[in-house]
């Protein structure tokens, strides 16, 4: 009689706990009756909280009419393309918008949906097109990221006095073999003009030098220092690939790896640089530790009104003999197995529209319509640069299937030689290699 | 004589057991089925056939360089850091094992790194000793010193000094627990026979204590070869693979290459590198026991 009772009351509660948790989940569509939810992800920090406001601004109005409710999901950021990964490979339709880039939308593209009347001319031409594969624009560019050489205006100014001429002469040859003069216009620079002015502002080469390394450099083993290191490969005509096979452990290649190399093992950069990332290089150039780095657009606004750099913040090209800069997107896209399709698309016309990303840029984001961000230059003047240089020295490789793997194993490999822990040699052929296997 | 339970209850023993076993089976031998089943497949993420590969990911790794130099950066720096924290947290204890003025308030104090979270010490970390805005860098300066506490040639010891900062309490904490249990008596007996000090803690102390000691060594080899966070937030395992340990190699297999039938082969073979060594420490632990 008692384990009857026992069972009965299992049972019971059992119930009990399944009836009160369909009437918790059960609540909300009652409030949004008409209302299609569809949830998209995103990843916290500046862009996450500009997009809300589109979202917010989107759920008041256009969103009724659409009958269409937009939820964002910030994943963290560190994270949110592992969470990712582990959702789009169990075919999940838990969310319908997925957050993607440039450097992953090949590897995304096996579970987003193709986006249909996007209007490809409203967007810079780099960021849109990194976006394509096979023909079709599988994502809608948001924020898009590129490099700038930011460099101490003050102190390249500096170096037409006539006392310093000598003296950077003086220094090159020993840094470099040759003498070089100064070069006072960063835009015009090579990479040995760029090592030779960071030596000069080397206090083991020059003991005068205000700041401590000439150069900050971000070495850590980290696949978006590679996007970096990426601006020197094809500044110097080289590229990951040629004829279809990997191609960095040729001269350009090799090249490219003892720039970052010299600077490294001369002593221009900390040796703390080899764990260096973003926050660590911007924090060496406004605390006055450091005079020059190639560096992320987004660090401007922190560069130019903080510390040493505050009024003296220079932007040029990135140096090297084509004066190339990767560009990537931050973007999203429609996943495949998502259960509101129909609601999706209505969401993401909204959000192809300069309406929705006038929203998005008052709100601190960097969209990727040139017409946009012209109107935001009074605000954050290296809009115009982004703008002129994703235009003309902007480079977005053409996606490849494992292009993310193929930044973490490049990351791998070379920062080793980065940091002079391993040969050039070594690292190009180990390179190498690791393509073969990521590109087969 | 053992009298047989009703029919009735066996069933309910089994209808009340059963919600246990279901939560059991999902969390633990559903997993651990799918993770072996992954590491004999071709399962990439930006790939949409999955496909039996046979030995084909273990082939991979027996030939992969990068995992043998992630697993033995992995199991030196678990038997150093195991071994300071030992030691140190030994020595503590003794110490705490005494009347000190103080005490509850050092105690305390003594614990508090155990109680914050790895990865959030990681973050304090990297801003404290940041060679730029870093308040110890900032400090040593003052001095005239200057340090760079992340080059190549610092990082490994900063790395085992990170985790025995933050470990060395736990150890303390297990010590002291088990030197509570040996009674005062014995001291004094030795003293009055005259050992010295030194002597009463190797001959009597440290064999009356071995299975905590084996429970310390073995819970902290685990913990040290389980290393992510920190280290996957201080480095990434660089420069290269360096300071890459075997977890951040899977994880890094995974999620950053998208290789799942890799990466669940190489934690199928941590378990088949560590599983032989499981019967030993049960074994060493209950004779211990059994001795004590």
């Amino acid at each position: 009689m008692k384990t009857l009772k026992a069972l009965w009351i299992a049972a019971l509660s059992g119930a009990l706990i399944f009836t009160g948790a369909t009437s918790i989940t059960a609540a909300p569509t009652t409030k949004h009756q008409k209302a299609v939810e569809v949830k998209m992800v995103l990843w916290p920090g500046p862009e996450g909280d500009a997009m809300q406001k589109v979202v917010d601004t989107y759920n008041a109005g256009q969103g009724k009419r659409d009958g269409v409710r937009v939820k964002q999901i910030l994943l963290s950021r560190s994270d949110t393309f592992s969470k990712e990964a582990a959702l789009m490979k169990s075919r999940s339709s838990e969310y319908d918008v997925y957050f993607t880039a440039s450097y992953l939308v090949a590897q995304h593209a096996p579970y987003l949906a193709p986006l249909q009347g996007v209007d490809r001319s409203k967007y810079l031409t780099s960021a849109v097109n990194g976006l394509r594969v096979n023909n079709q624009q599988l994502a809608l560019p948001l924020d898009t990221s590129l490099h700038f050489m930011y460099y101490r205006t003050d102190l390249v100014a500096a170096l037409s006095q006539p006392a310093n001429r000598a003296k950077y002469r003086t220094i090159s040859r020993q840094v470099l073999g040759k003498s070089l003069n100064p070069n006072t216009n960063p835009n015009t620079w090579t990479w040995d003009d760029a090592i030779a002015t960071a030596a000069f502002y080397t206090q083991s080469y020059n003991p005068q030098s205000p700041t401590k390394y000439g150069y900050a450099l971000p070495a850590k083993n980290l696949l978006f220092n590679t996007m970096i290191w990426n601006d020197i490969l094809w500044g110097e005509g080289g590229n990951w690939i040629k004829n279809g096979k990997p191609a960095i452990n040729t001269p350009q290649g090799r090249k490219a790896i003892n720039t970052y190399r010299t600077i490294y093992t001369k002593g221009l950069t900390s040796p703390d640089s080899s764990q260096w990332e973003y926050a660590e290089t911007n924090s060496a150039m406004t605390s006055g530790n450091a005079m020059m780095a190639l560096q992320w657009n987004a660090a401007y606004p922190e560069l130019s009104s903080t510390g040493f750099t505050a009024g003296n913040l220079g932007i040029a090209r990135p140096p090297g003999k084509g004066q190339r800069t990767h560009v990537h997107a931050l973007a999203v896209g429609v996943n495949k197995y998502g259960k509101n399709q129909a609601a999706t698309q209505k969401w993401m016309t909204y959000l192809g529209t300069e309406r929705a990303m006038r929203i998005y840029a008052k709100n601190g984001g960097t969209p990727s319509m040139p017409k946009i961000l012209n109107t935001m230059v009074k605000d954050n003047a290296s809009y115009a640069n982004l703008i002129r240089y994703a235009n003309t020295v902007g480079y977005s490789r053409p996606p490849l299937k494992r292009e993310f793997d193929i930044y973490a194993a490049l990351a791998k490999e070379l920062s080793p030689a980065w940091v002079g822990q391993r040969s050039t040699a070594d690292a190009a052929k180990r390179a190498d290699r690791a393509m073969a296997r990521l590109i087969r | 004589m053992q009298i047989a339970a009703p029919q009735g209850a066996k069933v309910a023993r089994w209808v009340l057991v059963l919600p246990l076993l279901i939560f059991l089976s999902s969390l633990l031998l559903v997993p651990i089925y799918l993770g072996v089943k992954t590491a004999f497949s071709y399962d990439l993420l930006s790939d949409f056939d999955v496909y039996f590969n046979g030995f084909d990911n273990f082939y991979f790794l027996l030939t992969d360089p990068d995992f043998w130099i992630s697993l033995r950066f992995t199991i030196v720096f678990a038997v150093v850091a195991t071994t300071l924290e030992a030691i140190a947290g030994f020595g503590l204890a003794l110490v705490f094992d005494r009347k000190i003025p103080g005490k509850k308030i050092l105690f305390s104090i003594i614990l508090i790194p155990i109680m914050i979270a790895p990865s959030l010490l990681a973050v304090m970390f990297r801003l404290i000793l940041n060679e730029n805005i870093g308040i110890i860098p900032g400090i040593l300066n003052v001095f005239g010193l200057s340090v760079s506490l992340f080059s190549q040639s610092s990082i490994i010891p900063l790395l085992i000094v990170l985790d025995f900062l933050q470990f060395t309490p736990f150890a303390f904490l297990l010590f002291y627990a088990a030197l509570q249990n040996v009674p005062d008596e014995l001291y004094e007996s030795a003293e009055l026979d005259g050992a010295s000090y030194a002597k009463t803690i190797r001959k009597i102390i440290l064999p009356m204590i071995t299975p905590a000691i084996v429970v310390i060594l073995l819970l902290r080899f685990l913990e040290s070869i389980r290393n992510f966070d920190v280290i996957y937030i201080l480095t990434g395992g660089g420069p290269g693979i360096s300071t890459q340990t075997i977890g951040i190699y899977i994880y890094k297999t995974a999620f950053l290459e998208g290789d799942f039938g890799l990466a669940s082969a190489a934690a199928v073979m941590l378990v088949l590198l560590l599983a032989p060594f499981t019967p030993w420490v049960i074994r060493k632990l209950t004779s211990s026991q059994v001795n004590s």
